[in-house]
This record gives structure tokens, C-alpha cells and sequence, in this order.
């Protein structure tokens, strides 16, 4: 520090007889190299330490499950491009390289990027997929060979971040795509390639410049100051930091060679902010703005990045669009004039928009809600420097294209109903996963999209009402000696007293008693009177036991007013609860995540797949029977006004007291919801579980397209004709008789033939049965 | 668990090196293709240059290959005898619901007539059904299903369990009522010590399993085998007898 000034300024004016000053300067200046070279010393322990170890912490990175494509598969060509558009393929005429991609027609041909992922690499290959309806008809590498299955890349949904902290992608400098290097270069520093850290020329440049300007326009940084500034000085603006500054740059260009430099720089950049997290590096900046791979960017993308260094928030092209495509084009023109680009390629470029995602659009999303989910998964397993520092990759079996239908159901059917008084209070839930696996493939935590803020899907514990009653049901048709779904059923009032002396008198939603009725239809029509009578004949702490077997793991006090869903459970645990009953009565803990990668690729851990037989298959069949009554003709009948007849669901509704919780929970072969509506503050809302939950459930399933519930019939299940009124045995041959399923040996004795009449029709039962057959 | 997994994977790194291909045996292709974020990785675990039988395994089941196509081998229900799942013509679609349960929207796609899968391989010179393991002719599989559980097998005669797991798991996914996957699955979790999870993942393959007995007999056999491990000799008795009644 001394040095530079003080000898200089008084070794300006040596005069005879002062010959001690220069004595003293002699020394001083001695004294200053020594305190500079000690100086130096520490500093090139810095520049060395933290340049060679780990240069950089990386936050865990979060990507949805990968789209595996095989012949038969279910999935919409809309779809598919949804979700190539969100991975940034490009579309082109003919696809060409990877991330690529041609759509024309029915056939789609693209470049897979490939990817390492757990059980091994997959491999990048030219594909082509051929569409029929909304399956994969046909599977082929692009020369002509079949291909058994190929997965996509997965979808990057998001990071574990601490607060405001720095994110990046690392990349490594032979990945680059072209004229990266060159116009970063050409732009920020002209002579890298020549100077030693520190270039005087440009300073000199840059003082001729500011000096005639009168202001600052130009700074004299090299791309090595500038790395320097950024790597390890604060941001300061002092003369002391821009010395230091300086010196750490010679050091630095000292030990290491320009590539290194330039590598560590391309990581190091600022290039934009998002929310708390600061988007660094251009591989980041590369997915954060174009969701392509930084290798796959083309001149006017590299030139629009590279024109941002100069000012990360001034030239955002998301809020400005227009300054930043003209420091764009500015850019290109210095390409041309340096000799970087012809002229042709950049007159190719400048006609190129932008090109950064929209907003809204899949790869611009953010899905809190399931990340929140991964987090308190990962937590259990993981500190939190783990997840925040060591770039793990967290494979997950969120589906994005399931989660952008649940969300597009839940704000059509809110604007649907907006004209409810009160519905503007109302917040929603909802879970699905897929029943046969027990993954969680989307996850809605508010009714705005996109909220970070209170999970309702895994927080709000609420009265789940009439959604326990499968529970009772269930309960009851385990012991086939007693109960059959046409086992008669009392739906007359009744009274119970409770250990308090107290009086209860549950009361049907209508308010009506139904006399004697069928188990079945009891269900169906969610009676209260019927079902309350059936749970005081099996017991409420046997119910309470079926519903622990279930997979509820919270414990209940059993109390009769236990049985119309008095206790609270999270719209997750309800998932929990159903995915049994979906699954054949096997019980599956919840999944969200299948495996963990360190930063390098390697295996680290599985989530694998648990299952555990909780029930008799005989007994969920029973029950699932009820659940698609529910839907046929019960509470849930409504669907069918949208979906279509011979799509065979099964599902409950559940009404809390006042309508202060709307729930529907219900299933198709492959895809299980849960819905949850009400207000945060517990007050009522305009909505039952069938006008409200029900509704978001239909629109949801509407879209995601299931495929029909088709449980194989267990062993011990018999098919019998019955007699829809009097439940006794009838014969295929007479009027009215419907089939029923029975445990083997419950069912009623058969009735006699009635000969060849024909089936009369007319009443209720009959037309589920056409209507199911038709 | 660190320690064990940089164990694993240094041994596979060695087999891996150790390794060659057996010309057209293997689907999965060795490829250290950056991923999609150019992150840099090493693709060091490549599922399927694995020599077969690697890990010599009493009563394990190898993997036959041949250049026109990949059969299979699902070890018999008393862990001894290895029989064939043959791959025959399959028909695509959704595969676990019936035809009469097919799309629901469309009626346009008629998938029978789309794909059309190498021919049925007979493999001469394999026992095909002697104590109560055999698979019948009907035990078809198709593209997707077959190519992992192809891939599944390798990583398991390697030694690679977990691979092995995920890679079923996945062809799960792929068809969630394919009574054989779950069978392999329950398999894999026997070999990785998990009996109870075996069990549970072949009373599973059960509830599919309906009118092909000798999958049932297969399965029922496995059941048995992991109840013994599990120290319930009666529950096991009972499994034999009906993995008997099965056939």
C-alpha cells in the first residue's frame, strides 16, 4: 500500500543536501515491500485455498420422475409436447442434435439428451414416437428399430435452498456451446488471452473514457478481476478492495492457466435473481432462462446471457424485454464488427426472438407444495448442509403434467362456482398418487398456484366426516357370516347415550330417515342414521382399528360420533387411508421420492417400494362394489354427468358439520385423489363434499383421463343374481335380477329360473346395471 | 451406509472393467452422455456390461442369451430349477385393464395389429417343467416389461441388488398388475434378506395371478420359502401345500 505511494511522490524531487530523506525513504520503502510481500503472501493462501478446494456449495437439486415411453403407454401427444416444450426441446423441421425435436403429425422424432440416473445411464438416441387416440402406438430409433422403452430426461422442479442463497448448475468449459467463449471475451475483455490479470491498456482505456465523460461509463476489470470481486471480496467499493483486488488477479493468473480462470468465471457469474435465490453461473442461467442445457444454446441465446453480465436486473428480459433485446442485438453487432459471427449469423440471430419461457408455462412453474413434501422426507434422512451444500439429486415421482391438470381443476372449478356466496374464503387441497405404486405424483397445498406459504394438503387437519365410513362398511363386510352388501339395514332414528350421560342423535343430512335399506345402499347414499346403527353393532374401536389397519396411524378416542367423522386427518393421510382401499387392501406408506444421487452420479440411496397386506382381498372388493354404487347412483353420481359411463370409478364424498370441510375421495384403476375444500379460519362454506370437492375431483379426473377401476375378482367372490328389492336369490332368466358379489358362501340361496322371459326394467338398481353395461 | 455404498460401487467399478459384452445379449448400452443440465457426471454404474454369472450364485437364475432375441429365466419355486418365460406376440395398450376395460376416450387405436415382437423363442435343452416352477405358455410378456426385467436379471447376477430392485420397481410402474414382475420383485427383496417384504410382494403377485397355476405354484413357493426365513415353519407347510394344489 505504502509503497506505491510515498517513495514515488518524494523520489520525484530529489535535490543535493537531502540525501538523509533518501536514507529514510530507502527503508521505508524496504519496509513496505516486506509488509507487500507478506501481504502477498496471505492473500495467495486465499487465492489458492479456496480456488482448489470445493469452490462452490451446491444445493440439492429436485427433478420430477422421468416420462418413460413405451408402446401401449397411456399419454396424449398434447401431453407429450407439454412436457418436451417444459425441457426445452427445440422444434425443428427435421430434429437435429440433441434436444431436438419434429413434430409432424401423429409422429414425433427427437434427440433424447440422455441421463445418469439411479439403476444406470440412459443413453442419448434419436427416437420416434408415434401417436393413435392417446396411447403410444409405435416406439423406434429413427432408423427403423424398435425400441422396448426409453425414458426422457426429468424435469429439474426445483432446489433446497437455504435463504437467500446462491444457486448453480456446474458446467464444465468443454460444454460450452460455440461462441460462448468468444463473445464473452469479446464483450467483457478483449485482451484475456494476453494480459496477466490486470490489464493496464484497458485501464487506461477506461480513464480516458470516464475522464472525457466526466462520469463513470466504462470500468478497466478484467474478466480475472472481475471473477476476483465476486469470488472473494465483498462488494465494496474502495480503492484498498480495488488493490487487493488487483494483486489477487496477478496471483491468480499465476497459478492458474486461462482456462481454469475462464471455467471458474462461466460458474461464478450473477446473471439474474429469482425470488431468494440468486441465479449464478451460466449453466443455471441456461435452464433459468431458456430451460435448455447450456450446451444446446444458439448464438442469440449466448448473446442475450453475455449481454446480461453487464447488468443482471437492468437487462432481464422476463420484466424487459425490449432493453434487453436491444443489448442483445448490441452484442451481436460487436460480433460481427470484432470478426466473432459473420455477418450472416448475426443477421440470424437478431431476427430470433428472445426465446426465454413463458411465464405460466410448465418449465416457469414452481411447485412448492410437492417440494415442501420432498423436504420433510428428505429431513428424516439427511442434515441440512447435506441437502443445501453437496448437490445431491433427488429423484421423485412427481408427475408435472398430473400436477399442472389439478391445478388447472381446481381454479376452473373455484371460477365455476364464484357465484356461491362465500366461495372467495374457501382454500383447497389435493393429493394424487397412483394407487398400484403409492407415489405421490402431485400435490396442491393452496388454491393459488404457486403459494409457499401454510401446506393444507399435508397441514390442515380437519373433520374428514362421511370419508370414514368404508371404514365402518369395511368393517362390517369382514365378517361375511353377519353382513353382505344386501344385508338389511335400520335407517330409523336412534339415540345414543355416551359415557357422559349425554344424549346423541346423529340426524341424515336431509333430515329424513329412510326406513330399512340394503348395506349398500346405505353407503351409497352416505346415510347417517344406517351407518351409526351398523358401527354400534361392530364396534366403534373396531372401527377405529380398521381405519389403523388402513394406514391412519393417528389415534381416535372411540367415541360413536367417531363413525359420521368427528376425527380430523390431513388430505394426505385420507390418501394414505383410500390407497388401501384402491389397492386390493394393501397398505403402502406414501412415497414421494425413489432415490437420492450424489453431485456425481453415484447411487447413494432408494426409497424402495413397501407393501403390506392389510385386508382380505374378498373384503376390499366388497367395499370398492359400495364406492362405485357411491358414484353410480349415490352421493358421488354427478361425475358421470361429465365423465364418461363406462369409466368405472370408486370414491366417497365427506361433509364436516355446517359444510365446514368439503372432502371427496375416490379412484380409478390408476389414479387416486383426494380433495379437500374449506376455509382456513374453520367457518362454513357454501359447499358439500358432492358440490364442491367432488366437482374439483371430476374436473381433475376429466382431464387426466384414467383408466377404467377393473379390480380382478378374488378367489373367495362369487357373482350372484338377486332380487334387487328383496335381496333374495333370483336367476339371470328373471325381471329386475341384478348380480351382486358375495364372499363365497354368503350369498343368498339361488332362486329358480324364470324361463325365457325377458328382463323387465323400470327401476333404479336395473338402470345402474344398464347404465354400467352400455 | 456410506461406507457400504462406496464398497458396492467400487466392486462394480471393478466388474465393470472386467467386463465384455456378449454381442447382441444386452439392450442397455454404456453411455456417459452428460445430463440434461450438464452437470458433470460419471457414468460409471452402466446398467448391463456385466459378464453373466459374475457373482457365482448357488440358486440364482442366469440369463440365456441368444442373437435373435432375450429369454428370461424365472428360477423354479423350490430355488432350484430355472424355467423359461417365453416372449410370444403381445398386445399392447393398457396393459393391466382387458379389452373390454381399453381407452376410454378413443376407439380409434386398435393395438393388436401395431407391434409386432420377435418370435417365440423355444430354448432347447432347458427343463421346462419339473418340480413345480414351470411357467406356462401363457406367460406372456411384452416389449417394455421384458426389456427390464432383462436389465433387472443382469444387475442381479452382478450383484447389483439395488439396481436390480429400482430397475423392477420400474418395470412395475410400467405394468403394476404383471404378476411376474412382483414375483422377480418379491425374489430380489429374498435375496436382498428382506423376507417379510418378499412375502408380502408374492401374496401381491397372487391377487393377479388368477387362472395361471403354475405362476401360482411359483409364487406360493416363494411365500413358503420366505416364511421359513422368517421362523414360521407351519405358515410355510401350509404355502407348500398350496403352492401343490396350485398345479
Amino acid at each position: 500500500m505504502t509503497r506505491t505511494r510515498s517513495p514515488r511522490s518524494r523520489s520525484k524531487r530529489p535535490s543535493g543536501g537531502l540525501r538523509p530523506w533518501l536514507g529514510w525513504a530507502i527503508k521505508l520503502s524496504l519496509v513496505g515491500l516486506v509488509v507487500l510481500a507478506g501481504f502477498a503472501v496471505y492473500l495467495d493462501a486465499i487465492v489458492q485455498e479456496k480456488f482448489s478446494g470445493k469452490r462452490w456449495t451446491i444445493p440439492a437439486k429436485v427433478y420430477a420422475r422421468p416420462l418413460e415411453l413405451f408402446v401401449g403407454q397411456k399419454l396424449s401427444k398434447n401431453d407429450f409436447l407439454t412436457e418436451l416444450d417444459a425441457l426445452g426441446y427445440r422444434r425443428e423441421s427435421v430434429a437435429n442434435g440433441p434436444g431436438a425435436a419434429a413434430v409432424n403429425g401423429n409422429t414425433v422424432d427427437l434427440n433424447t439428451r440422455g441421463f445418469q440416473f439411479y439403476e444406470g445411464a440412459e443413453q442419448a438416441q434419436p427416437v420416434r414416437i408415434r401417436f393413435s387416440g392417446d396411447y403410444v402406438a409405435e416406439l423406434s430409433s429413427t432408423n427403423g428399430s424398435k425400441l422396448p422403452v426409453v425414458r426422457l430426461e426429468p424435469l429439474l422442479i426445483g432446489g433446497i435452498y437455504p435463504k437467500n442463497l446462491e444457486d448453480r448448475i456446474l458446467i464444465n468449459i468443454d460444454q460450452v456451446p460455440p461462441f460462448l467463449l468468444d463473445t464473452l471475451v469479446t464483450v467483457e475483455d478483449r485482451d484475456f488471452y494476453h494480459h496477466f490479470g490486470v490489464s493496464p491498456k484497458s485501464i487506461a482505456r477506461a480513464m480516458w473514457v470516464n475522464t472525457s465523460a466526466g462520469q463513470m461509463r466504462q470500468g478497466g476489470s478484467t474478466l480475472t478481476q472481475q471473477l476476483v470481486k465476486n469470488f472473494y471480496l465483498t462488494n465494496e467499493r474502495s480503492l484498498t478492495r480495488k488493490l487487493t483486488e488487483a494483486m489477487m488477479a496477478l496471483l491468480l493468473e499465476l497459478h492458474y492457466d486461462k482456462r481454469e480462470i475462464l471455467e471458474a468465471y462461466l460458474n461464478e457469474v450473477f446473471v439474474g435473481q429469482d425470488g431468494q435465490r440468486a441465479v449464478h453461473g451460466f449453466g443455471l442461467a441456461s435452464q433459468f432462462f431458456f430451460s435448455q442445457p447450456l450446451a444446446e444454446l444458439k448464438l442469440h441465446q449466448v448473446a442475450l446471457l453475455v449481454g446480461m453480465v453487464k447488468g443482471p436486473s437492468a437487462y432481464n428480459p422476463r420484466r424487459y424485454p425490449e432493453r434487453a433485446l436491444m443489448r442483445r442485438n448490441l452484442v451481436l453487432d460487436l460480433l460481427e464488427q470484432q470478426g466473432v459471427a459473420t455477418p450472416e449469423q448475426v443477421a440470424a440471430a437478431k431476427k430470433m426472438p428472445l426465446g426465454v419461457t413463458t411465464r405460466g408455462s410448465l418449465a416457469d412453474s414452481s411447485f412448492p407444495g410437492f417440494l415442501d413434501l420432498v423436504k420433510r422426507q428428505l429431513r428424516e434422512d439427511y442434515r441440512d448442509e447435506d441437502l443445501t451444500e453437496e448437490g445431491l439429486r433427488i429423484f421423485t415421482s412427481f408427475d408435472p403434467i398430473l400436477q399442472m391438470k389439478s391445478e388447472a381443476a381446481v381454479g376452473e372449478t373455484f371460477k365455476r362456482l364464484a357465484g356461491r356466496k362465500g366461495s372467495d374464503e374457501v382454500e383447497a387441497a389435493m393429493v394424487v398418487t397412483n394407487p398400484e405404486t403409492g407415489e405421490v405424483q402431485a400435490l396442491i397445498g393452496s388454491r393459488a398456484p404457486g403459494y409457499a406459504g401454510f401446506n393444507r394438503a399435508l397441514d390442515a387437519v380437519r373433520p374428514i366426516g362421511s370419508l370414514i365410513k368404508p371404514a365402518v362398511y369395511l368393517t362390517a363386510l369382514e365378517r361375511p357370516s353377519q353382513y353382505t352388501l344386501t344385508s338389511w339395514l335400520s335407517d330409523e332414528p336412534l339415540s345414543i347415550k355416551g359415557a357422559d350421560g349425554q344424549i346423541w342423535k346423529p340426524q341424515n343430512y336431509d333430515r329424513r330417515s329412510h326406513g330399512t335399506i340394503f348395506l349398500y345402499q346405505s353407503m351409497m347414499n352416505s346415510y347417517n342414521l344406517g351407518t351409526v346403527r351398523l358401527g354400534q353393532e361392530v364396534g366403534v374401536p373396531n372401527v377405529l382399528k380398521t381405519l389403523a389397519r388402513l394406514g391412519v396411524e393417528r389415534q381416535f378416542p372411540a367415541f360413536p360420533s367417531m363413525l359420521l367423522g368427528a376425527g380430523a386427518l390431513s388430505p394426505m393421510e385420507v390418501a394414505t387411508m383410500y390407497q388401501t382401499l384402491a389397492n386390493g387392501g394393501f397398505n403402502t406408506p406414501m412415497r414421494g421420492i425413489r432415490s437420492v444421487l450424489t453431485a456425481e452420479g453415484q447411487p447413494l440411496k432408494r426409497y424402495p417400494f413397501q407393501i403390506q397386506q392389510r385386508f382380505d382381498p374378498g373384503s376390499i372388493f366388497l367395499i370398492q362394489n359400495a364406492m362405485q354404487h357411491v358414484m353410480r347412483e349415490g352421493t358421488g353420481r354427478s361425475v358421470y354427468n361429465v365423465l364418461p359411463k363406462n369409466l368405472t370409478l370408486a370414491g366417497k364424498t365427506g361433509t364436516s358439520n355446517d359444510s365446514r370441510d368439503s372432502w371427496f375421495a375416490g379412484f380409478s384403476q390408476d389414479l387416486l385423489a383426494v380433495v379437500w375444500l374449506g376455509r382456513d379460519d374453520n367457518g362454513k362454506t357454501p359447499f358439500t363434499g358432492a358440490t364442491g370437492a367432488l366437482q374439483v375431483w371430476t374436473s381433475f379426473m376429466s382431464k387426466a383421463g384414467p383408466l377404467p377401476l377393473d379390480m380382478p375378482q378374488p378367489d373367495n367372490i362369487v357373482q350372484a343374481w338377486i332380487d334387487p328389492h328383496t335381496g333374495q336369490g333370483s336367476d339371470a332368466s328373471c325381471p329386475g335380477a341384478v348380480q351382486m358379489p358375495y364372499i363365497r358362501g354368503s350369498e343368498p340361496p339361488a332362486g329358480a329360473s324364470c324361463g325365457g322371459q325377458a328382463p323387465a326394467t323400470g327401476d333404479a338398481v336395473m338402470d345402474w346395471v344398464k347404465g354400467w353395461l352400455n | 451406509m456410506n461406507k457400504w455404498w462406496i464398497a458396492a460401487v467400487s466392486a462394480l467399478a471393478l466388474l465393470n472393467g472386467c467386463a465384455s459384452v456378449p454381442q447382441g445379449s444386452i439392450p442397455v448400452v454404456d453411455s456417459g452422455v452428460p445430463v440434461s443440465n450438464n452437470e458433470r457426471i460419471s457414468a460409471q454404474r452402466t446398467a448391463g456390461s456385466y459378464p453373466q454369472a459374475a457373482v457365482p450364485r448357488a440358486a440364482q437364475a442366469r440369463t440365456i442369451t441368444e442373437d435373435s432375441g432375450v429369454v428370461v429365466m424365472v428360477p423354479g419355486g423350490a430355488a432350484s430349477v430355472s424355467t423359461p418365460i417365453s416372449t410370444q406376440p403381445f398386445t399392447p395398450g393398457p396393459i393391466t385393464p382387458g379389452p373390454a376395460a381399453a381407452p376410454i376416450s378413443t376407439g380409434s387405436y386398435t393395438p393388436s395389429n401395431t407391434y409386432s415382437a420377435p418370435a417365440p423363442i423355444t430354448p432347447s435343452g432347458i427343463p421346462s417343467n419339473s418340480s413345480g416352477g414351470g411357467l406356462a405358455a401363457d406367460e406372456q410378456l411384452d416389449g417394455p416389461v421384458l426389456a427390464l426385467l432383462t436389465t433387472a436379471q443382469q444387475q442381479q447376477s452382478s450383484g447389483d441388488l439395488n439396481g436390480a430392485s429400482s430397475s423392477l420397481e420400474r418395470a412395475q410402474r410400467v405394468a403394476p398388475r404383471e404378476p411376474q414382475v412382483l414375483y422377480r420383485l418379491a425374489q430380489v427383496r429374498m435375496a436382498q434378506g428382506d423376507a417379510a417384504q418378499a412375502e408380502q410382494f408374492a401374496r401381491r403377485g397372487l391377487t393377479f395371478a388368477n387362472g395361471r397355476p403354475d405362476l401360482q405354484a411359483s409364487l406360493w413357493g416363494l411365500i413358503a420359502q420366505a416364511r421359513e426365513k422368517q421362523g414360521d415353519a407351519a405358515g410355510a407347510a401350509l404355502a407348500r401345500q398350496k403352492a401343490k394344489v396350485s398345479l
